[in-house]
């Protein structure tokens, strides 16, 4: 199988592209004519292909010229679109890293244009695939939950600016916090809700931790209300600091009738102290999210029987986010039906 | 007795305890180890309970409010949230100090009814709002006003127990607030102390219950507040189902770093048993109750002492942010805090 990497924008590429070396079978051709940095320690383009060792073409096209069964987008935010349309154009199954796009008309015109050519849109939202929210679903399924009322969570990190400046760009990124990780939390919201529609979304927002270095929203708490009545509350804040050694976190609450359930995504670690470098670490375990995303999308088999987040999933979260930036500008909450 | 400095002995005082449920029981155990004489009265004649306990014979139950005013050199007022005012104002009228349990009362107008009691009497009323008396929430004040982490950004406090069944009216929203009021009403104080006044409320609460609450009714309630200076907290509330244990959580993120807790995680002893009992109180077994930490400070004010960290205007404050929450839950609409 031949899968293709579409821009080295995100500092996911990377990741996507060890793990394709993990998997059976595949051969992986990347790309990022777009790629430029002026720090030689945090090469894009040739460069960093090299140093992933992974096969590079020098544009888009040569990548659809070699013929790829699937494509995975990684470029900027709002970079999306074009990608996605050139592989529906091209009859590539095509996944796109999240968020699927930084307006609502470019997200319905990615789904549209791929239902139409038939080839598979999914979007990379890797938490659905820990053991964990497995673990939530089949609580909830069991029955053991009971009705759920509210959902909190928290998707909080650490700044995402240095070699990659665009995620604090309100252009490329699409905004800032809101844009960044409202969506992971909204995406597990929706599997578990089997695609209860958002109705209403209220946000307040700062940028009480970086201002005057970036310009973007920093800090944000949303609350959703759903067609069903269920509230979910996400704290989507980059409020990790920066010299934090942990990047950040996923964590959810599921408040039902019958119990409380809650998961960490990313609380699976060893801890520990290393007497020669005098400092901590913790070495995580347990589920490997990105590892099980590409497995179910290109070999249609993950751990947990979780599949990919499609078109019209990624577009629900999305619209989450969107609200969520509209409430924060307007200070009231936003009607989304 | 008067002390050199003019203060009296806390053991000389007369407590005057309204209410005899598990709040006036909490105190009681608090002001026994003050050493003080105790009255209890109780509309539902239970104060005997409360002296039976009272092995020293410091305790005496009393017959009225009125004997009570009488006797007390200070009120301690534990009864359901929508009697506070009047039993304070009545306090306040004889000129008694008065400690008040959280929250002061349900509302603005009726909180401010006692504190201009209280003033126009020149007598202190303190509210009990005893998460300050917490030792992990006195470190992250602590820590917070020192500069630690630089002013909180945005700041996130849950509070999760089972559904108090213990007594019917905290499962009647118009005697106790639901748990909007009754249990949220700490963290808005903590979020309030921590990061400026409120200017903004949005607020959803999740009931299933009918009154008087059962074993297995539920509420869960979800708060948005917006700081003067820009800052946001989120506030989450559980009255979980049976078996649901008590736990406190906060993570307060400023521009210069992070304080976080979460009390499942730093228990010092554990014991696995059975089901637990209903998980509607904090374990505070390993370290000086802050009920006792809380009364002390206000007995020592109430003798001439310093004034304690809390008064009746963060009582009033909080009870605002409270009000402003019902409401926004009741009419979906974000609620503006009006000073």
């Amino acid at each position: 199988m031949k899968v293709g990497v579409l821009s080295f924008a995100h500092t996911h590429a990377a990741g996507y592209v060890h793990e394709l070396s993990t998997l059976p079978g595949i051969e992986v051709l990347a790309t990022d004519p777009d790629g430029v940095s002026s720090d030689p320690a945090q090469p894009r383009g040739r460069a960093l292909a090299e140093q992933l060792g992974v096969a590079y073409a020098d544009t888009y096209e040569d990548v659809f010229a070699w013929g790829p069964d699937a494509v995975i987008v990684t470029a900027e935010n709002s970079r999306h679109r074009p990608l996605v349309e050139l592989a529906a154009r091209h009859g590539v199954d095509v996944l796109c890293e999240k968020p699927l796009a930084t307006s609502q008309a470019d997200g319905e015109a990615m789904v549209a244009a791929c239902r139409e050519a038939g080839v598979r849109l999914g979007v990379a939202y890797p938490v659905r695939f820990h053991r964990a929210y497995a673990a939530v679903k089949a609580a909830a399924a069991s029955g053991a939950l009971g009705e759920i009322l509210l959902v909190t969570g928290a998707n909080n990190g650490r700044l995402p600016a240095g070699a990659r400046a665009w995620f604090v760009d309100p252009e490329l990124a699409g905004g800032g916090a809101l844009m960044d990780h409202t969506v992971h939390i909204a995406d597990l919201v929706d599997d578990l809700l089997d695609g209860q529609p958002a109705v209403e979304v209220y946000a307040q927002a700062n940028n009480l931790l970086y201002e005057g270095t970036v310009s973007v929203e920093t800090a944000g708490l949303v609350t959703v209300r759903y067609a069903n009545g269920v509230i979910v509350t996400i704290d989507c804040s980059w409020s990790q600091p920066l010299s934090h050694p942990r990047w950040g976190g996923v964590e959810v609450q599921v408040i039902g009738t019958g119990a409380v359930a809650e998961m960490d995504a990313f609380g699976q670690l060893v801890g520990g102290w290393d007497q020669r470098d005098k400092t901590a670490f913790a070495l995580p375990w347990g589920s490997d999210l990105d590892h099980d995303l590409l497995s179910s999308f290109l070999l249609g088999t993950s751990p947990t029987g979780m599949t990919v987040a499609d078109g019209e999933a990624g577009l629900r979260s999305l619209r989450v986010a969107l609200g969520a930036m509209e409430s924060a500008r307007s200070g009231q909450a936003v009607r989304l039906d | 007795m008067v002390q050199a400095d003019g203060r009296r002995e806390v053991a000389d005082l007369y407590v005057g305890l309204v209410g005899a449920g598990v709040m006036a029981r909490t105190h009681h155990q608090a002001w026994r180890q003050l050493g003080v004489r105790i009255g209890v009265y109780s509309i539902d004649g239970g104060g005997w309970r409360l002296a039976e306990e009272d092995t020293g014979g410091r305790t005496e139950e009393l017959g009225s409010l009125d004997e009570l005013l009488a006797r007390a050199d200070v009120v301690d007022v534990c009864t359901p949230t929508d009697t506070h005012a009047d039993i304070v104002v009545a306090a306040a009228d004889a000129s008694r100090p008065i400690l008040c349990e959280k929250p002061l009362s349900l509302d603005v107008a009726e909180t401010q009814r006692m504190l201009d009691a209280a003033a126009a009497a020149g007598v202190p009323l303190y509210p009990g709002h005893v998460v300050r008396y917490f030792p992990e929430y006195e470190v992250l004040v602590r820590q917070v006003k020192d500069g630690r982490i630089g002013p909180p950004a945005v700041l996130r406090f849950t509070r999760t127990g089972s559904y108090p069944t213990r007594s019917a009216w905290f499962s009647e929203p118009e005697r106790s607030g639901g748990v909007l009021t009754d249990q949220m009403v700490h963290d808005f104080d903590m979020a309030r102390l921590l990061a400026g006044e409120v200017v903004k409320v949005h607020a959803k609460e999740l009931t299933r219950v009918v009154p008087p609450a059962e074993p297995g009714a539920v509420a869960a309630a979800t708060v948005v507040l917006t700081h003067a200076g820009g800052a946001v907290t989120h506030v989450r509330g559980v009255w979980g189902p049976p078996g649901t244990a008590f736990r406190t959580g906060y993570r307060v993120a400023g521009p210069d770093g992070v304080l976080e807790h979460d009390s499942a995680a730093t228990q010092a002893f554990t014991l696995q048993t059975g089901p637990s009992d209903e998980g509607v109180m904090p374990d505070v077994g390993l370290v000086e109750s802050p009920y006792l930490g809380e009364i002390r400070e206000m007995a020592e004010a109430f003798c001439g002492g310093p004034a304690p960290r809390v008064d009746g205007a963060d009582g009033l404050a909080a009870v605002a942010i409270a009000e402003a929450a019902r409401r926004s839950s009741a009419t979906g609409e974000v609620v503006e805090v009006t000073r």
